[in-house]
């Protein structure tokens, strides 16, 4: 690798000016607004740290924060080994296999406010599908008020919506491992778990870290399908992060939700820090 | 058995995936909501047709549409010389860089979009596609340049030398060489790009809450006291077509191309 600092700059400089504008400046603006008390953007009183003594000193916050947490554990559990399973399944490079492909895109490209729509609809016990299923078996399903209930729900949703990115990404670690590595396995008589476990998994870490990445902040942040399907409920059952930062902004108290965003933002920092740590540890060994 | 378990388990997929959209593309065909000279529950166009004669919903597919494109243009017009850099050069600060990138493809939008409103309404940026395009590049950018510097290392850097040594200038190398050998790279960045940026909801909602609305934020406003679900589906399944299409293009590269560096 070359060194050559003032031309490397020059080429990153356009990028960096926008994500200035979209993102330095706008959370300078947050980090500002969260010492304020707003009654409007014009009248307002300095009250120091007072935000941040209320979110870290009451017990809601952390609340919150082991939902979220265990939301996202609940998510990569069941959709990471469901999506190299599928991937697993997929044939090597043939039309079944693009076929297979654009069929698990789909669900990446409904508008995301549709999606707990279409789920609703889905369960309705009137005329949904899933609905009449339930009510066929005569289970008594009930997401409004039963707090397992409405988590299953969101969790069978958020499978449905992205378990078609992990499974295209650990495809796409699967298609680069050359034929001569499995056929060196077959005549080892290596047996499937061994091929998966010495071959395959090893292959594929590299892309499934970046899908782990987006799931993991995607899924601590989960706020659009989450808050139209129960609201947080029931009695905030699952009311996660980004749904009590958006009550906040929803309800004008714009001092207490930039202390929260800002909190927040730290805690998207530390899980870059530690992503990239742990990425950069992976690259030095395959180095 | 084991293919026959194959067949299984990819059935289960397709049912899986596709299922829940039956659904959705069934309403859609319905008379749900009382209309003059229709039957309610009826087998009907008329879902598409009434989509095609709201002046609203045909301006939220235009909005939608030039706010992608022009997301899409701006992401890779600013991505592509930062990708270069990144799998090129090694230079001061470029681990900060990637972990600002890293940052803020993460930083869920609601934390943001308080002063991201203030913001663009001073640069008089509100209620067009214009602002929302500018918005998404917060999380568009990083994705591209992740994608493209990985398709740039698998080119090989004697492509470069060659490439300088017959006298081509940087930019020339660019527009001439590096951009046709990566051209699978740049149809994965738009997918992707899209696929971030047509269905985001928050802050397409705080930027367009009077005017210039996309898909997304024209499908909320068909919900109301008494709600046409037919066109509500309708106009959902219409939206699918855009993202369907890109995925038919790009299905071949989709699956290359996700090597990060730290």
């Amino acid at each position: 690798m070359k060194n050559d600092n003032s031309m490397a700059w020059m080429l990153v400089l356009p990028a960096l000016i926008l994500l200035c504008i979209v993102g330095v400046v706008p959370l300078l603006a947050v980090f500002n607004y969260s010492f304020f008390d707003i009654f409007t953007l014009q009248d307002r009183f300095w009250v120091g740290l007072e935000w941040y003594g209320d979110l870290v000193g009451t017990p809601e916050l952390y609340h919150a924060l082991g939902r979220s947490v265990l939301f996202t554990c609940v998510i990569l559990a069941v959709q990471f080994p469901l999506g190299i399973a599928i991937a697993l399944l997929l044939p090597q490079q043939t039309y079944t296999s693009s076929f297979f492909l654009i069929v698990l895109a789909v669900p990446l490209v409904v508008p995301w406010n549709m999606i707990p729509i279409i789920w609703l609809n889905l369960i309705n016990p009137d005329y949904g599908l899933i609905g009449y299923g339930i009510k066929a078996i005569g289970w008594d399903f009930d997401y409004k008020f039963n707090a397992l209930h409405t988590w299953i729900l969101i969790v069978l949703m958020d499978t449905w919506h992205w378990v078609g990115l992990v499974a295209i990404l650990a495809y796409s670690g699967l298609s680069s491992i050359p034929q001569a590595y499995l056929q060196a396995a077959a005549i080892d008589s290596a047996s499937k778990w061994q091929v998966f476990r010495f071959i395959q998994l090893p292959k594929i870490k590299g892309v499934l870290m970046m899908g782990l990445l987006l799931r993991v902040m995607d899924s601590l942040m989960i706020y659009t399908e989450a808050f139209t399907i129960n609201a947080g409920g029931p009695e905030g059952a699952t009311s996660f992060l980004s749904l009590e930062l958006g009550e906040e902004i929803g309800g004008f108290d714009y001092g207490p939700a930039a202390a929260r965003s800002v909190l927040y933002f730290l805690l998207v920092l530390v899980v870059a820090w530690i992503f990239q740590l742990s990425l950069r540890r992976q690259n030095e060994k395959e180095a | 058995m084991m293919n026959v378990l194959r067949l299984i388990g990819l059935f289960g997929v397709l049912v899986f995936i596709l299922g829940p959209l039956v659904q959705s593309f069934l309403l859609s065909l319905i008379v749900t909501f009382p209309h003059e000279g229709f039957v309610k529950g009826d087998w009907t166009l008329l879902n598409y047709r009434n989509v095609f004669r709201d002046p609203e919903l045909l301006a939220s597919l235009g909005n939608s549409l030039i706010y992608v494109s022009l997301n899409v243009v701006l992401t890779l017009l600013v991505a592509l010389p930062a990708a270069y850099a990144v799998s090129r050069y090694r230079f001061v600060g470029d681990k900060h860089l990637l972990l600002l990138l890293l940052a803020f493809r993460i930083t869920p939008p609601v934390v943001l979009s308080l002063p991201i409103f203030l913001l663009f309404a001073k640069l008089n940026l509100l209620n067009t596609p214009v602002g929302i395009a500018v918005v998404h590049c917060l999380f568009n950018v990083p994705v591209a340049i992740w994608i493209l510097s990985s398709f740039i290392n698998a080119v090989p850097r004697a492509f470069d030398e060659t490439a300088f040594l017959d006298g081509h200038s940087r930019m020339g190398f660019f527009v001439k060489l590096l951009i046709p050998a990566i051209v699978p790279g740049i149809g994965v960045s738009c997918f992707f790009c899209f696929i971030f940026s047509w269905v985001e909801v928050v802050f397409a909602r705080i930027l367009t809450s009077t005017g210039g609305k996309p898909v997304t934020m024209a499908i909320q406003n068909l919900f109301g006291f008494q709600t046409d679900i037919g066109l509500v589906m309708a106009m959902t399944v219409i939206s699918l077509l855009p993202g369907l299409a890109l995925i038919y293009f790009v299905r071949n590269h989709i699956s290359k191309g996700f090597q990060l560096r730290g």
